[in-house]
């Protein structure tokens, strides 16, 4: 295995991420903002530096979720839907090396396509501060991330039982956050995604958000990305 | 050396059903042989394909190249690979597709546009070469394709359906290519329906049915091959003498006749003494090949 080969190929890869789903997120998230943003303007608003704030907060509570779905979605499934691995793989090219350098290439591309809607954000709503929000845009993706990955291992339609997954454990949240015994125990194996709302305004205000909970988001999806790779290891690919 | 021992693939449903894709296989390939695997529909060879690659596993039994499991083979050095399903990414352009895979494959930087030159100039790729894949023709994807697999000098080449989908000119051309691919220390594997095309391009040929290897057929001619066959003779001369030498031949129109023959050292006799008795041929080729004769035989004894 050569691993020369595979960081040079990254270039194209990052291409490929613009022009599958890079253009897409960039339309998907400036619609989702501008439904935010522009009743607002239409209406006439004071946008002060406080406004702001509070448009960006609801602007991140929609855009960077809907993105990162439609950024992982199919990772590493659709190669194999489409059959594109028999050509790929049978190159000098470890898979679980080449799909890894696709993940951190898709959270570059990802970050970028944020960096842009939020100056997209500061024309329309005034200007912001971008370090917290791209922070917060890169823990959505690395928090959904490796579960995304992990699923996409392993399942062919991977984005309806990704979905599942996310909605079901938001909403078994919210039902069940103050309950004990099996139901907390439910609660404590499901991705833990509904700790990253709560984050939005410490990080627009530039404030520090708790690290357990980070270090929980991270760590949990940190695994199912390992697990991820030792499917694309062991599992036949064909 | 590429070496399958005893290798069986069983596809298992969710709901325990099973398909058994290969059973008990078992074969050699040497470095500098070119071998061919023939066989009906749904026979195995897209699955032995695929165990080569290490895509799949197999079930019991053990496949390996040079001594490595297919896959860590596959990760150390690369294939030469043509698939049956011309699966590239649709988006590309033919010379992006070309150059991607040159550098996956390895291809020094420096050399890289070179490499690609040098495979669209052989494959006549040059007009398409701005153009998606997906608006190229069978044809122009099948090139493509095996020019993908000619980026570097692979040790081990595998051709599934090489010839499928071109023109007779672009066949003959392909087979050219193909033909220069033999090389000391090189294994080349060619699945194909066309038997016309195995007997020509390989050292020997895997029948398989069923997933069960039926024979191992070698392609060149054997003097002391005891299977009896039929040869088609064409004469131009003396057609009324042709009975003295060949009894059992039958006149199939057209001054030419089809003669059983057991062996190659009898049938050289039977020529001799017609051409001595004044019998002037213009050819003699086995009606049917040795290889889609042996085919025959594999396959219809086992429907």
């Amino acid at each position: 295995m050569t691993s020369s080969n595979l960081r040079r190929y990254g270039v194209w890869q990052f291409r490929d991420f613009i022009r599958d789903r890079g253009i897409a997120l960039l339309i998907v998230g400036f619609l989702i903002g501008f439904t935010v943003v522009g009743p607002f303007k239409a209406m006439g608003g004071n946008l002060d530096e406080r406004m702001s704030e509070r448009l960006l907060g609801a602007v991140l509570l929609q855009v960077p979720f809907v993105c990162a779905f439609i950024a992982l979605n199919g990772i590493v499934s659709n190669d194999r839907k489409l059959g594109y691995f028999r050509f790929l793989f049978s190159k000098p090219v470890a898979i679980p090396a080449y799909y890894s350098q696709v993940f951190f290439i898709y959270l570059i591309g990802f970050i970028v396509v944020c960096a842009m809607l939020l100056g997209i954000f500061s024309v329309f709503a005034g200007p912001v501060s971008p370090g917290g929000p791209l922070i917060f845009c890169a823990l959505v993706f690395l928090s959904f991330g490796g579960i995304a990955f992990l699923v996409s291992s392993l399942f062919r339609h991977d984005w309806p039982i990704l979905a599942g997954i996310f909605l079901g454990a938001t909403i078994l949240h919210s039902m069940w956050q103050y309950d004990e015994g099996i139901k907390r125990m439910i609660l404590s194996v499901l991705p833990p995604v509904y700790e990253l709302p709560g984050m939005i305004p410490l990080l627009i205000r530039g404030e520090s958000v708790e690290v357990n909970s980070v270090l929980w988001l991270l760590g949990y999806s940190a695994l199912c990305f390992v697990a991820g790779l030792l499917v694309l290891r062991r599992r036949p690919f064909a | 050396m590429i070496e399958f021992v005893s290798a069986t693939k069983i596809y298992k449903s969710i709901l325990g059903r099973s398909v058994t894709a290969v059973e008990d296989f078992s074969l050699q390939v040497a470095e500098g042989e070119v071998l061919g695997i023939a066989g009906p529909n749904g026979a195995g060879k897209s699955t032995l394909i695929s165990l080569l690659l290490g895509y799949i596993r197999p079930t019991s039994g053990n496949v390996t190249i040079d001594g490595l499991a297919p896959r860590d083979y596959v990760e150390r050095n690369g294939i030469g690979y043509l698939s049956e399903l011309m699966t590239i990414n649709q988006g590309w352009t033919a010379e992006s597709a070309l150059e991607r895979f040159a550098i996956l494959a390895s291809v020094p930087p420096s050399e890289v546009r070179s490499r690609v030159e040098a495979v669209i100039e052989q494959l006549g790729i040059g007009e398409h070469r701005a153009k998606k894949v997906k608006a190229l023709s069978k044809g122009n994807l099948q090139r493509l394709g095996l020019a993908q697999s000619l980026l570097r000098d692979e040790k081990v080449m595998i051709l599934d359906e090489p010839t499928h989908g071109l023109d007779p000119v672009w066949t003959q051309r392909f087979r050219d290519i193909v033909e220069s691919l033999r090389r000391p220390g090189r294994t080349v594997i060619i699945a194909s329906h066309n038997l016309d095309e195995l007997q020509r391009l390989a050292d020997r040929v895997a029948i398989i049915d069923r997933g069960k290897l039926q024979r191992l057929v070698s392609t060149g001619y054997d003097q002391s091959a005891e299977t009896a066959s039929v040869y088609r003779i064409a004469v131009v001369g003396g057609a009324e003498r042709i009975a003295e030498s060949f009894p059992s031949a039958v006149d199939v129109g057209g001054g030419e006749f089809e003669i059983p023959v057991a062996n190659l050292g009898d049938l050289n006799a039977d020529i001799a003494r017609a051409i001595a008795g004044g019998v002037t041929f213009a050819s003699v080729v086995p009606s049917r090949s040795v290889l889609e004769q042996q085919f025959r035989e594999a396959v219809g004894e086992q429907k």
